[in-house]
């Protein structure tokens, strides 16, 4: 099954550097892996689910973003605009923070 | 005091039905349990908490717990889907069994206790219920359900089941502190 691919992004950044870098968040086992990223601004980062449970990325501390439903397999590209902590707005207890510098 | 007893025992009656579903089960007699009857435990037990979530989504006006309930009917379905998915692939039909049987009895008491309640009562026991609900099932996962899984892509969607549970379990116990 071909992961299916939702972007959203942030506002704050809409435009892609040619000179940022991509990393994977990958959702699994209830966990996001890492869950901890330094990055700079305009950098790409992707959360992927890999878990059989939903799941929905979203920012509660430092920006305002979400990945909405985010079903097994889905994907969602952030790119990063302010350092921000985030959750799974479904499984609260799921936490990660995004650093920019 | 007998209200509150019979309160305390509803709560735990269905968290404890899986070691108490054969005599003398303990986690050193777990009892003996075949694949098929397995799967009919890991659906029946997930069954049970979207039953209780059912009940919470009618009677519950606490967001945190209605959210809770959402996610609680959610997962569950997601677990059964893939164990369904899973023993239509291996050609198995899950059996029912004697552990089976007494969590759902139980359940039905349970279920009861929580339609008698109403309000604040009602969101404290539904919490705490599925506390301890979550508990036995994970030491009941962990200690039985898993070890005694002899296919291996059974016993590796149980592996894969422990940390959604465990989710669960911090998730009911964030509610319940916020609900005190």
């Amino acid at each position: 099954m071909l992961p299916l691919l939702i972007s959203c992004n942030s506002g704050t950044s809409t435009v892609g550097n040619p000179h940022s870098s991509t990393d994977t968040v990958e959702i699994r086992n209830m966990k996001f892996t890492p869950d901890s990223l330094v990055v700079k601004k305009g950098d790409k980062i992707v959360f992927v689910n890999r878990d059989m449970v939903v799941h929905c990325v979203t920012a509660i501390e430092g920006d305002t973003w979400t990945s909405g439903a985010l079903p097994t397999g889905a994907l969602f590209t952030l790119i990063a605009g302010k350092s921000s902590v985030y959750y799974c707005a479904i499984h609260k207890v799921m936490k990660g923070v995004i650093i920019v510098q | 005091m007998s209200k509150l007893k019979n309160a305390v025992l509803g709560c735990f009656s269905a968290a404890s039905a899986f070691f108490l579903a054969v005599p003398s089960v303990n986690a050193q007699n777990p009892p003996k349990l075949s694949d098929p009857e397995i799967a009919h435990v890991a659906v029946v037990a997930n069954k049970i908490d979207i039953g209780y979530a059912e009940i919470a989504l009618q009677k519950s006006k606490n967001a945190e717990v209605v959210n809770f309930a959402k996610t609680m009917s959610s997962d569950h379905q997601a677990v059964i889907n893939q164990a369904v998915a899973l023993v239509t692939k291996l050609k198995v039909t899950p059996l029912d069994n004697g552990v089976s049987k007494k969590m759902m009895a139980d359940a039905e008491k349970t279920k009861a206790m929580l339609h008698s309640k109403s309000g604040k009562a009602f969101d404290k026991a539904y919490i705490d219920n599925e506390v301890a609900y979550h508990k036995a099932v994970i030491a009941a996962v962990e200690t039985v359900l898993i070890p005694q899984a002899q296919n291996a892509e059974l016993k590796e969607l149980l592996q894969k089941v422990d940390p959604t549970l465990k989710a669960h379990l911090q998730h009911a116990e964030m509610v319940q502190s916020n609900l005190k």
